[in-house]
Order: C-alpha cells, then sequence, then structure tokens
C-alpha cells in the first residue's frame, strides 16, 4: 500500500482534483438545460391555471414567462427571481421590475455560459416573443446592446412604454465569474 | 527499494527544475510545449474590456459619465469631546494615481446635526482657510479658479446629512489635502453618552422618471421626484486598496465613566486623569461601516442637568441639558396598543441588513400581549400589508405573522410613500394607542416629500422608526421620528438587535413627559421653540441665545406633565462649561427649525434669507451656503487637460451592490472550473511522466 502511495499517491490526488471541477463543470450546464425541460412543463400547468405552477416541489421560484428567440430556436422559461439559485436554471425576472409585457421596464438576467449565450449574436432590429402565462404572446424588437459596468450604473425601472431589458454578464466568454462588467440588449414592445 | 531513501519531491519542485530535467530528458521540452497548446485557448478567453468598446449609456441605463478611476481617497478623524460638545477634524487625502490633471469629486456622509464650520486646503506646506459665501458665489469662484489652473476646492451640502468635497487642479501623482471641521452634540439616553461617525453611505433609491438634464455625475440621473439625484449617488465600489480610515478620539466627559466602548470596531482605550483616549486598532479600517463610541457615567454621578456658553460679539448662547425628575415613576395600567410594523424589503436591505430587520420584527411581535391589536406591511416597489386591517395579537395570527416575516426577501425599490400613508391612514380609536413602528435603512432621495406624509397624517399615531443596516440614513431616522412624535433607535449589528429593541419597547410602554414649557427670560431665540415630548431616559436638550448672559446664581424654571401629575423643576444658572462652538451648535438648530418651515409652506425667499443670515453670521454650511478655498498661484499650465473623476464609496459592510443596481451575477464559474480541471489533469499527466522517467534512469 505504502508502495502503491508513494508511486501513485500524487498522480492520482492531481487527478482527483482534476476530475472534480471537470465533473462541476459539466454537471452546470447540465443542469441548466435539464432545468429547462421540467420547466416546460411548469409552464403547461401555468397555462392551465395553476399560477405559482413551480417545476419541482421544492423549488423556491416559479415561471413568469417564456422567451423565445432566433426564430425559435431559442425556447427559454423565465422563472421569478433573480438569485443565483434560480438563475442556475433559467433566466430570472427581477421582481422589482415590471412583468414582461406591461408598461414599464422589465429586467431579465441570464448566464452568459448557459442560457443567455444566444445574446452575443443578437443584433439590433432582431425580434423577440415574451409569452405569459395566461398564453398571451408580445413582440418586442431589439433596440439596443450596451456593455456597462455594474459598479457605476443602474437601470431605469419605471418608464412610459413597455421595455424589456435582458442582462447578462461580459465578456461572453472571460474565465472569472465575478467581473463587474454586463451585456445589457434594450428591446422595446411592437404589439 | 532504492527510491525509498530519496527525499520526496513536491510536484513544485519538480517544476522548479525544469531547466536541470530539460537538459537530462528531452520528452520535457515536448510535454510542456503540449501543455501550453492545450492551455493557450483556455487563457486567451480572458481577453481584457477594452474601454473603446464599451458603449456607455444607452435608454434605459443610469450612467454616470467620465469614470477614469485615478483619484484615491483615504480618511483621517480627530473627535474631541467635551462634555457633550464634540469637535471633529476630518482630513480627506485625494491622491491622483493618473497621468492627466484631475477634479476630484468625493460625497461623504456627516452626522445629521454636524455644523461645518471650516474648512482647509493644504497644499505643500500652505494653508489655505476656506471661507463661507452664499452657494452659488462659492461656486462660481470654484469654477473661476479651476479653469484658471489655481488649486481650489470647495464643500456643499447636499442633504442634512450629506456633503461633496471637489478639489481641482491636482497635478499627476500629487496629493492633496482638505481638512473639515464640524461641531456636533453627543446623544444622552438613558444615563449613556453616544455619538456615530458615519463612513459610507447606502445607495439611496431615487423615485420619480428621470430628467433630460443632470446636475452631477452620479449613477443616477436627475428625476421628477430627486431633482438633484445625480449629485447624491456617487458610485459604489464592493472592494478597495483604498477607502481606508484612522480615528481617534479624545474624551473629556466631566463626570467619572463605568463605562467606555466602541460598539463595531475594535479599539484600544487609554486614561489618563479621568480623560480618555480612543484609537482604532487596526490601522487599515475600511471606510464601511458607522463608527459608534458609548460612554456610561457611573452611577452615583449620572449628570441631571449640564450646561455649556459661548460669548460671541456679546451675545450669550447656551446649550442646556436636563434629565426631568421623572425615574421611579411606574407606569398606571399598560394601555391596550395598535402596533402597525412597516418593513423595508428594498433592494438595499439586501444581504445582513433583512436579517437585521426580521429578526427586530420577529422579536417586536413577542412583545405584544393579547388585547393588542397589530398589521405588518411589508414594502419595496409595492405595498403589501399582511392584513387588510390591524388584527387581535392571538396566537394564530402571530403565528401566521411570524411566517410571514421568516419568508420575507429584501429586492427591488423603495417605494415609502404608500407603505407609510397605508400605515397613518387607519383611524385611531378610543381604546388602543395607535403605535407605528417603521423598520428602514432610509435610502431614498427624496426624503422631504416622506417627511411632509408624516406631518400631514399623523394625527394622533406616535411614529418610531428603527435603522438597520452597516451605514443607514441617520437623518431620516431621527427627523421622521421627530415629526412623527416618536424616537428612534439604529441597529448596525445583529448581537444588538435584542438589546436595542428591549429599549425601544420599554419607551413604548413608559409614560411619556409631555407639555414642557421653560420660563425663559426676556430677549431669548431658543431652540427646538417647542420642547417635543419625552420617552423614558430621555433629556430635555436645548439651544439658546440670549441678548443678555443669564445673571449667575438664578435659575430657570422647567415644567412638565406626567400621567397624573405635573412636575416643576429649575435649572442654576453657573458659569463653569465655557465651551467654543455652542454658537455654531445654536445656529444650526435654528436652521434644521428654518428648513422645517419651508417644509410646510413658508414664504422660501423669507426663509432662504433668515438661512443665509445665519450660516454666514456663524460661518457654517447650510443647503444654501458653502465653504470654499482657492489658491492664488495657477499651477496647471495653460492647455493641459483636466479629467472629472468622480470618488466612489464603498459598499456598507454586508451589503451587495448587484441586489440594488439590477445587475445580479450572471454568469456561471463553469470555465474557472474547466481551466482548473485542464491544470490538474496536465499536471497529473506530467507527474506521471517525470516519476516514470526518473525510475527508468535510476532502474
Amino acid at each position: 500500500m505504502r508502495r502503491w502511495l508513494k508511486k501513485y499517491g500524487l498522480v492520482s490526488c492531481l487527478l482527483c482534483l482534476g476530475f472534480w471541477p471537470l465533473g462541476q463543470s459539466a454537471y452546470i450546464p447540465a443542469k441548466a438545460w435539464l432545468a429547462q425541460d421540467l420547466m416546460q412543463r411548469a409552464w403547461e400547468r401555468a397555462g392551465d391555471g395553476d399560477l405559482e405552477a413551480r417545476p419541482w416541489p421544492w423549488a423556491d421560484t416559479y415561471p413568469v414567462a417564456r422567451l423565445l428567440a432566433d426564430s425559435g430556436r431559442v425556447d427559454l422559461i423565465v422563472l421569478s427571481g433573480g438569485s443565483g439559485r434560480t438563475l442556475a436554471f433559467g433566466p430570472g425576472h427581477l421582481s422589482a421590475s415590471a412583468t414582461p409585457g406591461d408598461v414599464g421596464n422589465a429586467v431579465i438576467a441570464g448566464h452568459r455560459d448557459t442560457h443567455f449565450r444566444f445574446l452575443r449574436d443578437v443584433e439590433v432590429g432582431d425580434t423577440m416573443i415574451v409569452e405569459r402565462p395566461s398564453g398571451l404572446q408580445y413582440l418586442y424588437e431589439v433596440i439596443g446592446n450596451h456593455v456597462v459596468d455594474s459598479r457605476r450604473g443602474a437601470l431605469t425601472l419605471d418608464t412610459d412604454d413597455a421595455f424589456l431589458s435582458l442582462v447578462t454578464c461580459y465578456p461572453f466568454d472571460a474565465i472569472d465569474p465575478g467581473g463587474p462588467m454586463r451585456y445589457v440588449v434594450t428591446l422595446r414592445k411592437l404589439l | 527499494m532504492q527510491t525509498s531513501n530519496k527525499p520526496w519531491h513536491p510536484p513544485v519542485g519538480h517544476l522548479d527544475t525544469a531547466r536541470h530535467l530539460g537538459k537530462k530528458h528531452s520528452p520535457w521540452t515536448v510535454t510542456a510545449a503540449l501543455w501550453l497548446l492545450v492551455l493557450m485557448p483556455l487563457l486567451s478567453n480572458a481577453e481584457p474590456v477594452n474601454p473603446n468598446e464599451m458603449k456607455a449609456g444607452g435608454l434605459l441605463l443610469k450612467m454616470q459619465d467620465g469614470y477614469h478611476a485615478a483619484t484615491t481617497l483615504n480618511t483621517d478623524v480627530d473627535i474631541t469631546v467635551n462634555g457633550l460638545v464634540m469637535r471633529v477634524k476630518v482630513r480627506q487625502q485625494f491622491r491622483n494615481t493618473g497621468t492627466e490633471w484631475a477634479e476630484g469629486i468625493y460625497v461623504f456622509p456627516l452626522p445629521d446635526e454636524a455644523a461645518v464650520d471650516h474648512m482647509r486646503l493644504k497644499v505643500g506646506e500652505r494653508i489655505i482657510e476656506g471661507e463661507i459665501q452664499e452657494k452659488e458665489k462659492a461656486r462660481k469662484a470654484y469654477e473661476k479658479a479651476k479653469a484658471e489652473g489655481k488649486k481650489t476646492t470647495l464643500v456643499e451640502q447636499q442633504r442634512a446629512n450629506l456633503f461633496t468635497t471637489a478639489v481641482a487642479n491636482i497635478a499627476p501623482g500629487e496629493a492633496v489635502t482638505v481638512e473639515i471641521e464640524y461641531l456636533e452634540e453627543a446623544r444622552y439616553d438613558a444615563g449613556t453618552f453616544s455619538f456615530r461617525f458615519p463612513m459610507t453611505l447606502t445607495p439611496r433609491y431615487m423615485p420619480g422618471s428621470p430628467l433630460a438634464d443632470r446636475k452631477g455625475s452620479g449613477w443616477s440621473a436627475d428625476t421628477t421626484e430627486v431633482i438633484d439625484a445625480s449629485l447624491i449617488s456617487p458610485p459604489m465600489v464592493q472592494r478597495s486598496n483604498e477607502h481606508r480610515v484612522s480615528l481617534d478620539v479624545f474624551v473629556n466627559a466631566g463626570v467619572p465613566l463605568d463605562i467606555i466602548a466602541s460598539r463595531y470596531h475594535p479599539v484600544s482605550i487609554r486614561e489618563e486623569a479621568g480623560r480618555y483616549s480612543v484609537s482604532l486598532d487596526d490601522p487599515d479600517t475600511r471606510l464601511d461601516h458607522d463608527f459608534e463610541l458609548v460612554w456610561r457615567p457611573l452611577a452615583d454621578s449620572k449628570p441631571r442637568a449640564m450646561s455649556f456658553s459661548e460669548i460671541i460679539d456679546g451675545e450669550s448662547y447656551y446649550l442646556l441639558m436636563l434629565v426631568p425628575p421623572v425615574e421611579g415613576r411606574v407606569a398606571p395600567l399598560r394601555m391596550p396598543r395598535e402596533t402597525i410594523f412597516i418593513i423595508d424589503t428594498s433592494g438595499s436591505m439586501h444581504g445582513t441588513s433583512i436579517n437585521q430587520a426580521k429578526n427586530a420584527l420577529g422579536r417586536a411581535l413577542q412583545r405584544l400581549l393579547p388585547g393588542d391589536r397589530f398589521n405588518i406591511i411589508e414594502f419595496n416597489s409595492v405595498m403589501r400589508p399582511l392584513f387588510n386591517d390591524s388584527v387581535d395579537a392571538s396566537t394564530a395570527n402571530l403565528s401566521h405573522a411570524q411566517t410571514f416575516v421568516a419568508r420575507l426577501q429584501a429586492n427591488g425599490g423603495t417605494e415609502m410613500k404608500p407603505a407609510l400613508k397605508f400605515a397613518l391612514s387607519s383611524p385611531v380609536t378610543e381604546t388602543h394607542l395607535k403605535q407605528v413602528i417603521f423598520i428602514t435603512d432610509g435610502s431614498v432621495g427624496n426624503e422631504d416629500a416622506l417627511y411632509r406624509v408624516i406631518e400631514q397624517q399623523l394625527g394622533a399615531t406616535r411614529l418610531f422608526t428603527v435603522g438597520i443596516g452597516s451605514a443607514p440614513n441617520s437623518w431620516f431616522m431621527r427627523k421622521s421620528a421627530e415629526l412623527g412624535r416618536g424616537t428612534f433607535t439604529i441597529i448596525s449589528a445583529m448581537h444588538e438587535v435584542g438589546e436595542k429593541m428591549d429599549r425601544l419597547f420599554a419607551k413604548l410602554e413608559a409614560p411619556q413627559v409631555t407639555d414642557i414649557q421653560i420660563d425663559w427670560p426676556a430677549g431669548v431665540d431658543a431652540y427646538p421653540s417647542r420642547v417635543p415630548d419625552l420617552y423614558l431616559g430621555e433629556p430635555v436638550s436645548v439651544r439658546v441665545r440670549a441678548d443678555a448672559p443669564f445673571p449667575m446664581g438664578e435659575s430657570i424654571n422647567i415644567a412638565g406633565n406626567m400621567p397624573g401629575e405635573r412636575w416643576t423643576t429649575e435649572i442654576p444658572v453657573t458659569d463653569d462649561h465655557s465651551a467654543f462652538g455652542v454658537g455654531a451648535l445654536w445656529a444650526r438648530a435654528r436652521i434644521a427649525e428654518l428648513s422645517d418651515a419651508a417644509r410646510r409652506g413658508a414664504n422660501p425667499d423669507e426663509i432662504r434669507a433668515s438661512i443665509v443670515e445665519t450660516a454666514m453670521t456663524h460661518h457654517i454650511v447650510s443647503k444654501y451656503t458653502s465653504l470654499v478655498a482657492v489658491d492664488k498661484t495657477p499651477v496647471r499650465p495653460a492647455g493641459a487637460p483636466l479629467s472629472k473623476d468622480q470618488v466612489p464609496n464603498l459598499m456598507p459592510h454586508g451589503q451587495s451592490a448587484n441586489a440594488i443596481f439590477g445587475f445580479p451575477a450572471t454568469a456561471t464559474p463553469a470555465a474557472a472550473l474547466r481551466l482548473q480541471a485542464a491544470v490538474f489533469l496536465l499536471l497529473a499527466a506530467l507527474t506521471f511522466l517525470i516519476q516514470r522517467r526518473r525510475r527508468a534512469s535510476l532502474a
């Protein structure tokens, strides 16, 4: 045993240290996309009138909207709240902001490396659809993309028109998850 | 086994001897190259943000402009306490670490009753004393000197407890010190003296819709309801290598002390002949948590009355404090009460604050007795009452309430008005004493509008504020309680929730001293002009200007009501406490009362003239007067650019900027984890290869 340890101990330790984060990094996107599948079902339940339908029994959040972009290739269930726990499963709607579809600015945040990765390819003039639990759909048009320093700014929440702000981290391929820069895509409701 | 005699080499050792190994084993170079090849794309992903690509601003983004991050700031504080009168010196050192000439702007909090009466600009060995001028005139003098390349500094008041220092023409690499002095009265409550020195501000919520023009360069645009929002919204940083503070206090209490202690910071205390020197233990204390010092006299030497005087230009000024002789009287039967709790669950309460608030509320609920009625109102962007109307404090209702409190979460805006209106609007009944307990950090920009709501709708209700967090808005706490005819408490740490809430309830339950009247001689101007009702342990404190000194040996009569009886007492006039600064404190109290009158609709021009006159006479900063200092010689070469730089403030301890500014963390650690995995797996492969080769060569 001692001989084995001497021979392979260090290598095994390093292998463990390597495979553990590898597993975790694989779990993050797996969780992100699997949860979306569960939530699609909760969404249908919400459509059937169960207004705070939770995607799984112990969930501390519930779906508030569905976001369709890129001609339907992006189909995301938006959850209530912007906490780290919520964002692991899907984009989160900040409860302080307006309800998507209503007058005011609705802010939806998502992770740059999972759900909101598609934002890097979104351009001014693109359209997105927001669906509410009731089934009502609203069409939005992208009117701007901005990179901002979150330490030095805030989002306007009270607006006279219906806006949607999609927020994710920037730059998209950075390693450090705690950076201050944010990428904000602003949309205005067309109908 | 041969290898067993060889010392074990840690993996780092292998890497350190890479050169040596490289000579022996050519495959090393191959492995290293392979390793780099794998790592390169991973590392190159971490591209830095190019500022040129950044399009700051946008339709819905409230961004401040002109960010150069060059000016840094450290603070040095000296406080001298003489009985009740405190003189505080704050030295702010602005250092320009950039390569251009800079104008540094710093927004900072001071105690809400501070009378700022001196400012000095220190340039090398020279000291330029600041002059008091009307606000617009001072600003013009500053702008002119700035344009001419002269060193200049301007101290303006934005709120009663929020000031701005601007320093222009700081050379690259240079440090400029601005020294500000103010006077303050120590708080005396329930036999204990205390004061707070605020260190940072909690970002305030700015209601209203944004306006096109902006006055300042803060993160918020000016709005329809907070027209100076851009001036009071400095950028906030979560981490900083600067923002350090050193603080020394010298206490001459005038009475022997039982206890002297700092509430939140470790300090060392030295005593010499009954005087105390207090200094912060950590020389690198972060500027992110208010400092509070408390000192309590020995039980048998607690002062019953204190007086301080100053004579300026033939006029006499007094600061008088008296503890009413009501100790030991017990309340008649406790009257059932209707208590309405308002709890702030806005984004600025996120972090440690909401836990302190929930704990305080939970404790308050336990104090309710059968027969009492209560309700809880939670508010952030919207208001949500627990019950439509107050309900009986039954076991079922209370346990429902405790569950409600336990589930509260902090996020969203701070729309206080609807919650206040709802709490104050319910009718007061004959049978119950109605009290509103308002638990908040007070981080709003529209204080005056809220004060108006309180004044107009108070009726027979009493409003008590409980300030929460590392840096609550002290002005909002004190003023709301004053207008609400209640009292305020500040809780800045979880461990003091119990102590402070219990003391608040003791005040709520003990009888009040009301209708206090003081028989002044002729020719006296005293503030507050109407002495407020006193709660358990609170003294009467007045600031007086008299045409002629009070005759020695005589006394001033004072009387008040307790439930069921009237008491009278007298303040003897003695001349043993002459104190520099009493005049300025009187002026500050007068200005506060004039500002109240303006809010109640008095003629704004007359009020403004009175405030300016008082402030100019006593050389203090106010809403309409500023301190300005200008150096004579121009230093910045004509044509050299000057960059404007708003110095950020440190986020209060225990709070997160993301919760307030609407930018949650939106990246997973997946990329960082993959990088970590790659590094360790490669190290494992390398170690394996190297060990095999070594064994092979040894065999």
